[in-house]
């Protein structure tokens, strides 16, 4: 994904301050604490909000990068609205997970750590998400579903894009399984 | 609270309040776990309906943790009755309010489904029986929220008892009395570990709660923090003030939202009930508790990179020492435990160390919470004593393998740990008997791998996940870790090469002898695990490219055509059936399986134990469905459109008229080459003639085959037997193909088939077929559990008798398909099981009863089957006039033929390409793998044909599949559907005949079940 982050508003740095004021004083074992609450403030880490905590905080910028780009929770660009996160787990994965992957990709038209063009969903497979018992699973946003199969997958974002208003609601279905009614 | 009362007193009067305020009636909704489910709704429903029904004060509804029995999500339990309902959805919830609450009465339909019924009270379900739970003795009762609920069940009282009657020495005695291990992993002693902490020098000392549970497939400690939290803070006082800590902190995996959640609100509760904090109960100990979420790196499991994190650095490991009970965060000594060996602690205080020795193994003692997930009926969250048997797991607990599939084995301590296969099902699990065959306890994460579960995928995803998780400091564990993948990423796509096996194994005894930290000593566990039990898939994979399991998409087009032995395209003629094109269909069972009459019938249909419609509600009913196009579809059948018009004249005897025999002919034929069949009985078909029954099979369903085959220029010589392999040569034949079956009964010690009245199975079928059997057979015991021992008792039950058969093992192991076990129990035959026939009883030459011992399950065998063995003093004899002996068949090997024989009495052949030890001589079918099944004769018919081509310069490459339903059928759909059953013959009268019992699927079910295929070719080909 290539988002520009030049849009038109420029980003509000005001919170940033009280992300390093509120550890004060700041050292670097608050470091992951704060750069998680710079996400879910801006949904990513949006590069001039690093720059800001390092300058506010002393810590180097790069030390801040370091961390950032080790953990697999960071995201440098900006993300969807709607994370959904697909467990690739043991238990997901012999029960069916890569089915459910696909078919969720197939849907929104785009593959596992990207985002759709709408900013509306990112999809980002999980290692495990501890509902194994229920596997295949996946979370979207803080809500789990357990027990899936594609269809039940697809229909779960369709229940989203429609509550949202979202204009491609059921657009592109790219080559996706049809669920017409049985001829007679 | 009172001015004058104690911190202590004032704690247990609020113990007393809230114990006294404890609802007798209850409705327990876990919403935690079986939230994924929709627990929140079923909630709301109650609190509605409870408000509607006037109910509010009476019935306390408490949201709890994880219950247990998570496969059954949303997990209620209504108490004081002890009645639990699974699987509820808001629209039950009136009900449940009407006839339980109100009514007393129990909604069946929503109870555990036991053997022989639902099972209203949870005290009944064997799930729960067999446990033991001790650390979880809370988690799904109390509300984790409320930390009143906590103490009224006792949270905390270990904390006082500890504060005030022992000195920190005397906890750590008790602890390492206890034997308790660390329950992480490695199985540290925990005794010890605090005992270093505590001898460590300086005054700043760290504890740590370790809760990334990192292991994918592992929710142990998701659901002790969601469901008991204060059971962990009170782990952890304990653990500080026998080590002497202030500071704690618990680091915790972002993937676990509820658990964080539920942990901050014990931690802000316990601070305010003075539990957490400065002078702890006016004790003077200090020590407060802080949360790390984690950030997303497996690595961070390991001691000293979880360390770096909570410094907020990149999460990568350091060598070691010093350990961190010496320096350890920030270079203070540093004590690291995990959720479930701390939780453990406040128990071991409460039944007292030396109970607590007492359960488990010599070396493992306690218990030992496992998370029971993957292929098993009831997936869900067991603690059971150390020592407790995968069997005790699997098939006690968690109700046996879903969908009755075979076990292939058990997925232990995640990608550090192994795969232990069914041979070990009897094995007590403890940390030194899980190492020694190959796997980890690791942190008790226990996935059951089925049939349809292929172990060189299993390699392949972890070590995928390996690679991707390492750390990438030590460049053993980077680079190796993705050689690895690389290989294993070629086997599964089916380029392996055959030295890769080794290149694997020897790549993986070095990444795991120079890696730094045990991300990296561990990583190839997975695959050494699978290599050492599972190498023949490993092989199949890189020599046949054939997964057994059907699971590696680079191998095949789909899971049931790849399952084929014949390798039908079964998609396409599914759609062509479901598009009322029944001729094409039948055109494309053609392309490679010639016996399509017969198989409709008598195939034991590999391809529907791998159809992944089974996974969703029932497999297709592909074999119905192929009797329904070759019943609707007119013969005379034309080979089908592909058919070779070259003539080679290259001649190729085929020994044996059987389905081995003929599919070889036919692909011969349709590689162009002249063949001649030699057939020793008077009439074609092998077994399928006088092997099968014809209510199974009728003579005229097997003559259209045969019929089609011959059509195609066959030419068969009937009644002739051949003695000499050489004469054929002399003759002008350039190949030979041998498939003779195996038409002689197996002995069976004690039975003497010459005696008079004692048939062996075999034969007694065959005379059957020719009309040969003379006089009343009476009363009839048939000695066997396989398909040759129920065809006997059916048929002899058709000739008049009165029939029992006698298996020595029990029902569900017997070989004989599903159906026809029922069938003959239907048509009244008795059967019984687990009863060794020793002898037969006989007066003047006269047979008058079997005689038998009783039999009982004894140790596993190398397949995970218990052995029977026999019970002492359990003689007993079955009066019958009959007995027909049917326990197995063995190949009448020719020794003149000069071919090599396995141990087996099989011949012995390549399995690529069939070839025989002598040159130009192939065999298939029965004849070399023992009684098999006519699919997989048909399979090497074919594939020996490809070898007999290539031999005479051919390619050996059957033409490609037709693909006539090149469209993806539009009205699939995913909705639950049954499967219809084909109508059976009436059962009266059905038994006087050898009239064909099972009659075609109507063309409306024919079409429709045709519909529920999800083309998983179609699937492969989009992606
Ligand atoms: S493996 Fe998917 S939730 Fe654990």
């Amino acid at each position: 994904m290539s988002i520009s982050e030049c849009t038109d508003k420029p980003l509000d740095l005001s919170p940033v301050a009280a992300m390093v004021a509120d550890r004060a004083p700041f050292s670097e074992g608050d470091v992951i604490d704060a750069l998680q609450d710079m996400q879910t403030r801006y949904g990513y880490l949006p590069r001039a909000a690093m720059d800001e905590m390092a300058r506010l905080s002393g810590v180097p910028v790069a030390r801040l990068y370091g961390v950032a780009t080790f953990y697999s929770q960071f995201h440098l660009q900006p993300h969807g609205r709607h994370a959904v996160r697909v467990c690739r787990g043991t238990a997901c994965h012999v029960r069916g997970a890569a089915g459910i992957l696909s078919a969720i990709s197939r849907h929104l038209g785009i593959e596992d750590g990207d985002t759709t063009p709408d900013m509306q969903f990112s999809i980002e497979s999980v290692a495990c998400l501890g509902t194994c018992f229920l596997a295949p699973v996946m979370l979207v946003d803080d809500q789990y579903y357990g027990n899936l199969t594609s269809d039940k997958a697809v229909a779960t974002l369709k229940r989203i894009q429609a509550r949202d208003g979202a204009p491609n609601a059921a657009a592109q279905p790219a080559a996706q399984k049809g669920s017409a009614p049985c001829p007679p | 609270m009172s001015a004058m009362n104690t911190p202590i007193e004032a704690l247990q009067i609020r113990r007393r309040e809230a114990i006294a305020s404890h609802p007798r009636r209850a409705v327990r909704i876990c919403c935690t776990g079986c939230r994924a489910l929709g627990a929140l709704e079923v909630h709301a429903a109650f609190e509605a309906e409870l408000a509607a029904a006037g109910l509010t004060r009476d019935v306390a509804l408490i949201k709890t943790g994880c219950q247990g029995v998570c496969a059954g999500a949303p997990v209620i339990g209504i108490d004081p009755e002890g009645i639990l309902y699974l699987g509820a959805r808001p629209e039950d919830v009136p009900e449940i309010v009407r006839t339980t609450l109100l009514g007393g009465n129990v909604v069946e339909r929503l109870c555990f489904r036991g053997a022989d019924g639902p099972l209203p009270k949870r005290s009944a379900i064997p799930f729960f029986a067999a446990q033991n739970q001790i650390v979880l003795d809370r988690c799904g009762r109390i509300d984790p929220t409320r930390i009143e609920s906590a103490l009224a069940a006792g949270a905390y009282a270990m904390l006082e008892q500890a504060l005030t009657t022992m000195d920190p020495e005397a906890v750590i005695r008790a602890i390492t009395a206890s034997g308790l291990r660390g329950r992480g992993g490695a199985g540290f002693p925990t005794g010890r570990k605090w005992g270093f902490a505590r001898a460590a020098a300086g005054d700043v000392k760290y504890l740590v709660c370790n809760a990334d549970e990192g292991d994918p497939g592992a929710f142990m400690d998701r659901a002790v923090i969601e469901g008991d939290p204060h059971a962990v803070l009170e782990g952890m006082l304990i653990a500080a003030y026998a080590i002497g800590a202030r500071h704690g902190y618990v680091y915790v995996r972002a993937e676990y939202p509820i658990a964080i959640e539920h942990l901050h609100i014990a931690i802000t509760q316990a601070r305010e009930w003075g539990l957490l904090g400065g002078n702890i109960l006016g004790l003077g100990m200090d020590f407060d508790v802080a949360i790390k979420a984690g950030a997303g790196a497996f690595v961070c499991g390991e001691e000293t990179a979880l360390l770096a994190s909570i410094e907020g650095k990149r999460g990568q490991p350091r060598p070691r020492p010093p350990f961190p009970a010496q320096s350890g965060l920030w270079g203070k000594p540093t004590n690291i435990n995990n959720v479930e060996t701390l939780a453990n602690v406040p128990a071991i205080l409460r039944m007292g160390a030396e109970r607590y020795a007492g359960m488990g193994t010599p070396t493992s003692k306690g218990t030992k919470i496992f998370a029971l997930a993957g292929k098993v009926a009831h997936t869900g969250l067991v603690e059971a004593p150390m020592g407790v048997t995968l069997r005790e797991l699997v098939y006690g607990i968690g109700g046996g393998v879903r969908k009755g599939r075979a076990f292939k084995a058990a997925q232990m301590g995640g990608p550090s740990g192994g795969c232990v296969p069914a041979r070990y099902l009897d094995l007590p699990i403890d940390y030194e008997s899980v190492k020694e065959v190959g796997a980890i306890m690791g942190s008790g994460g226990l996935i059951i791998l089925d049939e349809n579960t292929c172990m060189v995928d299993i390699a392949r995803y972890f070590m995928d996940f390996c690679a991707k998780e390492s750390c990438g400091k030590c460049a053993p564990c980077r680079i190796g870790t993705t050689r690895m993948l690389e290989i294993l990423q070629r086997i599964c796509a089916g380029e392996g090469q055959p030295q890769d096996v080794d290149k694997l194994e020897a790549l993986a005894y070095q990444v795991k002898k120079n890696s730094l930290c045990g991300l990296g000593q561990t990583a190839a566990n997975p695959v050494l695990s699978t290599l050492r039990h599972f190498r023949e898939e490993y092989m199949e994979h890189i020599a046949l490219k054939q997964c057994r399991a059907s699971v590696c998409s680079g191998l095949m087009e789909s899971p049931c055509s790849h399952a084929c032995p014949a390798g039908v395209d079964v998609p396409d003629y599914l759609t062509l059936a479901a598009e009322d094109r029944y001729a094409e269909a039948l055109a494309v069972v053609q392309m490679r399986n010639p016996l399509a009459s017969v198989c409709g019938r008598v195939c034991d249909h590999p391809c529907e134990h791998r159809c992944r419609r089974g996974d969703m509600d029932e497999p297709l009913g592909i074999r119905d469905i192929k009797r329904f196009v070759t019943d609707t579809v007119a013969a005379p059948w034309r080979p089908p459109e592909p058919w070779s018009e070259r003539e080679t004249q290259r001649r190729v005897a085929v020994i044996g008229a059987g389905p081995a025999g003929l599919s070889c002919a036919y692909f011969l034929r349709f590689f162009g080459h002249r063949v001649t069949i030699f057939e020793s009985l008077p009439e074609p078909g092998g077994m399928l003639r006088v092997g099968i029954p014809a209510y199974r099979l009728p003579v005229e369903r097997l003559k259209l085959d045969i019929d089609f085959i011959l059509s195609t220029g066959v030419e068969l010589k009937l009644n002739a037997p051949v003695e000499n392999l050489d004469a054929l040569f002399d003759a002008g034949y350039e190949a030979v193909f041998l498939g003779v079956g195996a038409h002689e009964s197996a002995p069976l010690k004690g039975i003497d088939t010459a005696a008079p009245g004692v048939l062996d199975g075999v034969r007694f079928l065959r005379d059957v077929t020719f009309g040969k059997v003379s006089g009343p057979l009476g009363r009839t015991a048939v000695i066997g559990g396989g398909n040759v021992a129920i065809d006997a008792a059916r048929s002899a039950l058709r000739l008049g008798a009165e029939v029992t058969v006698v298996y020595r093992r029990t029902r569900a192991e017997m070989p004989a398909y599903p159906e026809e076990i029922e069938a003959a129990e239907h048509e009244g035959i008795a059967l019984v099981f687990l009863a060794q026939p020793t002898g037969v009883v006989d007066d003047h030459g006269r047979v008058t009863a079997l005689r038998c011992v009783r039999m009982e399950p004894g140790a596993a065998d190398a397949s995970g089957r218990r052995q029977p063995v026999a019970r002492t003093d359990s003689a007993f004899q079955i009066p019958c006039d009959t007995v027909i002996s049917a326990v197995g068949q063995k190949v009448a090997a020719r020794d003149a033929w000069g071919l090599r024989l396995t141990p087996h009495g099989t011949y012995e052949t390549d399995p690529a390409a069939l070839a025989t030890s002598r040159d130009r001589v192939f065999a298939g079918g029965d004849c070399v793998r023992g009684p098999s099944s006519v699919v997989q004769a048909i399979g090497d018919g074919q594939r020996a044909a490809g070898s007999i081509d290539k031999l005479f310069g051919g390619t050996g490459k059957l033409p490609d599949n037709l693909k006539l339903s090149r469209s993806r059928y539009a009205a699939q759909s995913e909705e639950p559907a049954t499967r219809p059953r084909p109508p059976l013959a009436a059962l009266a009268g059905r038994t006087a005949s050898f009239d064909e019992v099972v009659a075609t699927l109507g063309d409306g079910a024919a079409r429709c079940e045709a519909r529920r295929c999800l083309r998983c070719d179609l699937e492969k080909t989009c992606q």
